[in-house]
């Protein structure tokens, strides 16, 4: 591992996001400026920050946009401010033509030029989180209260749902398009197979579900909330359903961060104490590699090309670290 | 690391929760105070330091009613805890409508919450010259009356003194433990709201020495408040078995729970509060030069005083 640079901003790093290309990496603080690094750490670009706090940035239609609790949205030297709600997070479409943002029970879908009819304004509940299909460009599945849905854009109510009652912080959709996972305000994930309409309920989480990502072929998913790792296999007719997944130990404090390298399918993750682990993957096991860095980690995000992490700590410190 | 206090801002509708919002928002009291604001009025707009956010309610124990807590908040508070430059405060107003149950409710179950932060107390707006029509009209009013740790009786300009007394007797039925401050135009000082104390039996009973007596109060409504005292050590585990019992059956109509327990063997005071079925004990610190003593209070629906009474002299040691 080789330490490529580092860059401070204001405060505890809440997102990272690199381009498409992996020329630029957005790094998102929760209060402070919003900076635009190079891939060597050079800040090559700063935006102003919200009011009240940042929410997480996304790359669109080659500017980055941002949001915040001011319920407000800035992009390309535009702003809007669709509601009055606070706006946690706002997300490129897999295809880059469309932006989307939660805000109380509305998820906002934008297009470069604006406000979009394929909006949903009056959802049944407040919207937690988000994601669009990274296999169908056009559809987006919305987490919080009550369960999930899915919707297909410009149309108005669900193709699918998977209510289960309680409520879910975090969702990620598998880049096949197969699988569903949510972290969910109780100790537990929801999991559910689409080709099946089957959803799996999985408990036993020592805490809550902090963060949880698919690899880019869809095979594994990573969860972490308490020192423990745990990668789940979703290959075969049931997937995670009655799998013995894989356990890493390792970490001193609670796993806040998973990210896996569309590279090289390598996961990394990150604890509240600055734990980081590269793990690897073979065939029946695995290869951990452990350092420990100065602060908490809080955010990861691969280069999309090179072997090249992005590692936001709780500081406002983010190295980049190249596992060539 | 110190927690961070919290108020919750409760009241109906047009009681004036705006106009104490801004007068906290605006006044020079040299806290920071974060303001997370579910009322979407027209004042607070676009203020740097309010987060305007839809409930979210969600249970935490499926079909549990009374674990129904507050998603938005959960995530909210758990950003601004990671932020370098804290708040002193955190102010949460809820919708006039709201039942206050899952915002308290929120602080006894999410381990994170509780880790950091803590309910300082619940301040109720009151509107005097409608409160009456309210109460008889919606449970939520009522509610938020029995929730509170302090009362704000405001638009008293608009009432005559004899009602204002007759109201604060009406109220004191529903609630005995809350310290009730008359206002106009919410115009009070802000420590009074601010800096209620957390959980503060004392201080109640230093306000109103009488009430956790029974048999004066003569009740109106089917929310009301019973208070138990009692001299002497009680026996921990027999306290613990009967609150645990009492909360199963009746958690769904008791609001809250406070109490300062003389535990036998324990040299230090035991705090508790609940909230429906949620209890927490802390320890009170030592019991110094003070009498050991019992005292408990419930707030809720439908309460049984002698049932409450004969239940919990039966823990006694």
């Amino acid at each position: 591992m080789k330490n490529i640079g580092t860059l401070r901003a204001a405060d505890h790093i809440l997102h990272l996001a690199w381009t498409p290309a992996g020329d630029s990496l957005a790094i998102t603080p929760s209060t402070g400026d919003i900076l635009v690094a190079d891939a060597t750490a050079g800040i090559i670009q700063k935006f102003p920050a919200h009011g009240m706090g940042n929410g997480a940035s996304a790359w669109f239609h080659g500017d980055l946009a941002t949001c915040g609790f001011d319920g407000k949205i800035r992009w390309a030297g535009q702003e809007w401010k669709p509601g009055r709600g606070m706006i946690e997070r706002v997300k490129t479409s897999p295809d880059g033509t469309h932006l989307a943002a939660g805000q109380g029970r509305a998820l906002h879908i934008f297009d470069k030029n604006g406000p979009t009819d394929f909006s949903l304004p009056q959802l049944p509940d407040a919207v937690a989180d988000f994601v669009w299909n990274p296999a169908k460009a056009n559809q987006v599945a919305t987490v919080g209260a009550g369960g999930a849905r899915m919707w297909r854009l410009g149309e108005k109510e669900p193709f699918a749902r998977f209510d289960w009652g309680g409520a879910s912080i975090l969702v990620d959709w598998s880049h096949t398009g197969r699988w569903l996972a949510t972290a969910d305000q109780t100790a537990s994930v929801h999991v559910y197979d689409f080709p099946r309409d089957y959803p799996l309920h999985i408990q036993g989480f020592e805490s809550k579900v902090q963060a949880l990502a698919f690899s880019a072929d869809g095979t594994r998913l990573a969860t972490g909330g308490s020192p423990v790792v745990t990668v789940w296999p979703c290959t075969g007719k049931k997937g995670p359903e009655g799998a013995k997944p894989i356990q890493v130990e390792g970490h001193d404090l609670d796993v806040c961060a998973v990210a896996f390298s569309p590279l090289t399918g390598q996961l990394a993750t990150g604890d509240e104490s600055g734990t980081l682990l590269v793990i690897a993957f073979e065939t029946g096991q695995f290869r951990r590699k452990r350092s420990r860095l100065a602060s908490g980690i809080s955010a990861l995000a691969w280069h999309p090309t090179l072997p090249l992490l992005a590692i936001g700590h709780v500081d406002g410190e983010v190295m980049l670290l190249s596992l060539a | 690391m110190s927690r961070i206090p919290v108020t919750i801002l409760t009241g109906f509708l047009g009681a004036g929760k705006t106009t104490l919002l801004n007068r906290i928002l605006t006044q020079q009291h040299g806290l920071k105070i974060a303001v997370i604001e579910n009322e979407f009025g027209e004042v607070g707009i676009d203020h740097e330091l309010v987060i305007n956010a839809d409930e979210e309610l969600f249970e935490m124990n499926n079909g549990c009613i009374c674990c129904t807590v507050r998603g938005d908040l959960i995530r909210i508070l758990g950003n601004l805890m990671k932020r370098k430059d804290k708040f002193d405060h955190i102010l949460i107003e809820t919708t006039g409508l709201a039942d206050p149950g899952p915002v308290v409710q929120t602080f006894f179950v999410d381990e994170q919450i509780k880790e950091k932060l803590y309910v300082n107390g619940v301040v109720t707006l009151v509107d005097a010259k409608h409160i009456l029509q309210h109460i008889d009209e919606n449970d939520e009013a009522a509610e938020q009356i029995a929730f509170a740790d302090v009362l704000l009786l405001n638009k008293c300009d608009l009432v005559s003194e004899a009602d204002l007394v007759s109201l604060e007797n009406r109220i004191r039925d529903v609630n005995a433990l809350a310290v009730i401050h008359r206002t106009t135009r919410a115009d009070i000082d802000i420590a009074k709201v601010m800096d209620v104390g957390g959980f503060n039996l004392d201080r109640a009973m230093e306000v109103n020495p009488h009430f956790l007596e029974s048999g004066h109060h003569h009740h109106h409504s089917h929310i009301s408040s019973v208070g138990i005292e009692a001299p002497g050590d009680c026996d921990g585990k027999k306290l613990n078995d009967w609150l645990s019992k009492l909360v199963q059956e009746q958690g769904a109509d008791i609001f809250r729970m406070k109490g300062v327990f003389a535990v036998k063997n324990q040299t230090d005071r035991v705090i508790f509060q609940g909230v429906h079925m949620l209890i927490d004990a802390a320890n009170g610190g030592p019991w110094g030069d003070r009498p050991r003593k019992n005292s408990l209070v419930f707030i809720g629906r439908h309460l049984d005083r002698e049932a409450l009474n004969a239940g919990f002299r039966s823990c006694l040691a």
